[in-house]
């Protein structure tokens, strides 16, 4: 399995064990009444952050040791690998942003809009190393 | 628009210069042996540069390596 093809499930693999949990917690649980309100969030906020920050960090270096290619530079076919990823990713982000910045301040407010914005930006993600997963999936 | 498909005789060419391997190949004109190996199996057109490397490693003009069909219009 090529190494830039490792990079993205890890990539998909941590959004999943950091975000997901994240987001079932904040859709299901309710927000405590405490006197600093936004503090809960932000803990699970600054937790999930720093739990998918370590995840990257100990998964790329250890990929990077343990894979031949991990120091050859992008070829052509890479390139046109995340080209084709990122445009895709692109048009789930500004399709999401619409959404949370024109249409979600006319119903909601707060964390809904903050915590719509950060599922736009994952989800962008998660369709960017989808794409690169399957196109190197596929060989194209 | 005319349509058409590259087709590529890359397998039997590295066959015929002493079995060189896709990383081999790969690695003298600067791609991956993932990439050989797409664009061996039709999945992946190379750039004009690359191809042209490609049929230089071999020591043959590049219509010798690579071949353009056109496919029949359907009636």
């Amino acid at each position: 399995m090529p190494y830039r093809e490792k990079i993205a499930w890890l990539s998909l693999l941590a959004m999943a064990v950091t975000f997901g949990p994240y987001f079932t917690m904040t859709a299901t649980r309710a927000v405590p009444a405490e006197p600093m309100p936004n503090l809960h969030q932000l803990g699970l906020f600054a937790a999930t952050a720093i739990a998918q920050m370590l995840i990257l960090g100990i998964g790329h270096l250890y990929l990077r040791r343990s894979t031949q290619d991990a120091r050859m530079p992008l070829d052509e076919r890479d390139q046109a690998i995340m080209r084709r990823s990122v445009s895709y990713a692109y048009y789930v982000l500004i399709a999401g942003m619409i959404l949370v910045g024109c249409v979600m301040p006319f119903n909601s407010s707060g964390w809904s809009i903050v915590n719509a914005a950060l599922f736009m930006i994952i989800a962008a993600e998660v369709v960017h190393y989808g794409v690169v997963v399957f196109s190197y999936r596929r060989q194209a | 628009m005319i349509q058409g498909s590259i087709s590529n005789r890359i397998r039997v060419l590295r066959f015929h210069s002493g079995e060189m391997s896709q990383a081999e190949l790969g690695q003298r004109i600067g791609v991956t042996r993932q990439t050989i190996a797409a664009i061996e199996a039709g999945k992946y057109s190379p750039s004009l540069e690359a191809a042209f490397r490609i049929a230089h490693a071999f020591n043959l003009p590049l219509d010798q390596v690579f071949q353009w069909e056109r496919q029949k219009a359907a009636k």
